[in-house]
């Protein structure tokens, strides 16, 4: 019977598909497992999938015994403060590159797509001597600074070809009926451009959030640590490494990632499309 | 532009044409200033700095002109480590190119739960590197690491591997790692490309006797050129630059095995204390990367 064979084939391809997807994502599932087993239960010999016991006991010892609450509150603050400062730059910066006209608009254009290739490491060394030169070594001011050396390009360039995507014609009709020019932006291009400043916001939030290199560089005291380091930092000192509190570590960390992906997921497949594939 | 109706500019004597532009400049000054202090002074400084023989703690140095560059270009370990960084940018790249059309033709497929199909795919590729690190760290581990019983168990080994610790063993988990984090990029780019193929050409195609194999060659591929080579220029980029995922899961060991120019940088810069040449290496690395950088900017001028 063809529905039969129709249906078998459909049944195979599925298999075939979500095999693959349950492969690349066995990594995460793991991780969550290895968090909730007790100590004892990850030197089995075979480990057994799921746990025979479940435990919270290595999320209540992150959040008692290590200063994990205080890298959160650091990179939470790093992620909110880098971001507003970068949105609110590159909104008026790339407003600026898509509506006015001036000498030098396109290679400024230019230079921002060029910075934003720019590798980290390039930049660091001046940085931290700049950093500690102006007396900012070792605060969480120091690495909001440096993050926007990264995310502000990034957000420029997407921020820009969201906004190219407006139509001059609101803009104009805008003006037409008496607003002046930043009246105009306020109250028709903004509007018109919050999905793709919300876009960017995740983004640079997101960037914000993982970045370590930096962090690794600039900050080295545990008061002013961000989640990256700081985790890594509980590998290194650690006598013998306790996994199941770094993976329950791992999982705090993505927590913010996971509500992005299911709440705003839109927002951040649009700003693929703006920032990646149209390049 | 300027409409009659609004009060009448204060008389500046400015056409409003430049007056506009004013207006344009202003609101891109920010921006400007925060690039040149954070972007072009450093980038500068930085080719400055390769100019002395600096010690890092007290940041005092001498003037040493092109001598950090001589030594640089006669040292073995600075062509390692450019070595491994094409190593790692090649192997890398090539699985996440090869990976992600694959995965992406599957996921452009009527499959079902298709949308968490391809949310829980991306998800590697907005994860925190720390994390990615973390959990394959402890895949890899030699004694309890369940990616050795797995293999064991399934009789493809009768010993564990060291995944990390020798080589090329670390070079190929490095490569692994890099392509499963990184390889949803090319998914969500190509299936984006994907949609937009219409589909009248496969119904001809297949009308003429293609099978899927020869649609794929003769349809597929060649529409998905164009995006696959902006792909390319970016991820060789940001794959060349890598730091953090080298640094985490190998430290550039065994030695330095697994050692790429950014590795070196920091090596030179905070371990081994020498701010010259460490800003040697980074302007080399960069020289290096600003072949692509044009490459990738002329792509984009069209």
């Amino acid at each position: 019977m063809a529905g039969q064979r129709s249906f078998a084939r459909k049944l195979m391809f599925n298999a075939f598909a979500w095999t693959i997807v349950l492969v690349i994502v066995f990594p995460l599932i793991w991780m969550i497992l290895t968090s909730l087993k007790p100590q004892s239960e990850l030197f089995m010999i075979p480990p057994g999938f799921f746990p025979e016991q479940v435990t919270f006991e290595h999320y209540w010892r992150l959040l008692t015994e290590t200063p994990f609450l205080t890298y959160l509150r650091n990179s939470t603050v790093l992620a909110t403060a880098t971001t507003l400062i970068v949105i609110i730059i590159a909104t008026l910066g790339a407003h600026s590159l898509t509506r006015f006209a001036y000498p030098g608009r396109e290679f400024l254009a230019r230079a921002v797509l060029f910075t934003y290739l720019l590798p980290s490491v390039v930049l660091i060394l001046p940085l931290y001597f700049l950093m500690i030169n102006v007396g900012l070594g070792n605060t969480l001011a120091s690495l909001v600074i440096a993050y926007t050396t990264f995310a502000l390009p990034y957000a420029l360039w997407l921020l820009r070809s969201f906004m190219a995507g407006i139509p001059d014609d609101l803009e104009a009709a805008a003006m037409v009926d008496g607003a002046s020019r930043m009246r105009a932006f306020v109250d028709v291009i903004l509007p018109q451009a919050l999905p793709g400043i919300i876009s960017t916001a995740l983004f640079t939030a997101i960037l914000a959030w993982n970045e370590y290199l930096y962090a690794l560089v600039l900050v080295n005291s545990d008061d002013v640590r961000p989640l990256t380091t700081g985790v890594m930092s509980m590998l290194v000192t650690s006598f013998n490494i306790e996994w199941s509190l770094l993976m329950a570590a791992s999982v705090m960390m993505s927590v913010p990632l996971i509500f992005v992906f299911v709440f705003l997921q839109r927002y951040l497949t649009r700003g693929f499309g703006a920032g990646a594939v149209k390049g | 532009m300027e409409s009659s109706t609004r009060p009448a500019p204060k008389d500046t004597g400015l056409s409003p044409g430049t007056r506009s532009s004013m207006l344009g400049l202003m609101l891109i000054a920010p921006t400007v200033l925060v690039f040149c202090a954070v972007i072009v002074y450093p980038l500068i400084s930085a080719i400055y700095l390769s100019l002395f023989s600096i010690y890092t703690p007290t940041m005092e140095g001498d003037w040493a002109g092109l001598s950090n560059y001589k030594v640089l270009i006669q040292s073995g370990e600075f062509w390692r480590s450019f070595g491994n960084n094409l190593v790692w940018t090649v192997g890398t790249l090539t699985l996440q190119i090869v990976f992600g059309i694959l995965v992406a033709l599957v996921l452009h497929q009527n499959l079902w739960f298709r949308s968490l199909a391809r949310s829980l795919v991306l998800f590697p590729y907005f994860l925190s590197t720390v994390v990615a690190v973390l959990v394959w760290r402890w895949l890899f581990n030699d004694l309890y690491g369940v990616l050795n019983h797995f293999l064991m168990w399934t009789r493809i080994i009768d010993m564990p591997i060291d995944w990390l610790g020798t080589m090329p063993n670390a070079m190929i988990s490095m490569i692994l790692v890099g392509a499963w984090k990184y390889f949803p990029f090319v998914v969500i780019a190509v299936l984006a490309r994907l949609q937009t193929i219409p589909d009248e050409l496969y119904e001809a195609a297949t009308i003429d006797g293609a099978g899927p194999v020869a649609r794929f060659r003769d349809i597929t591929l060649p529409q998905l050129r164009e995006v696959l080579v902006v792909i390319i220029l970016l991820r060789t980029i940001w794959d060349f630059k890598e730091f953090d995922l080298i640094y985490l899961l190998t430290g550039g060991g065994p030695v330095i095995s697994t050692q790429t120019l950014p590795l070196m940088v920091y090596k030179e810069a905070f371990a081994l204390n020498q701010m010259g040449s460490a800003s040697a290496v980074a302007v080399m690395m960069m020289l290096f990367m600003l072949v692509f950088m044009f490459f990738y900017l002329r792509k984009a001028e069209d």
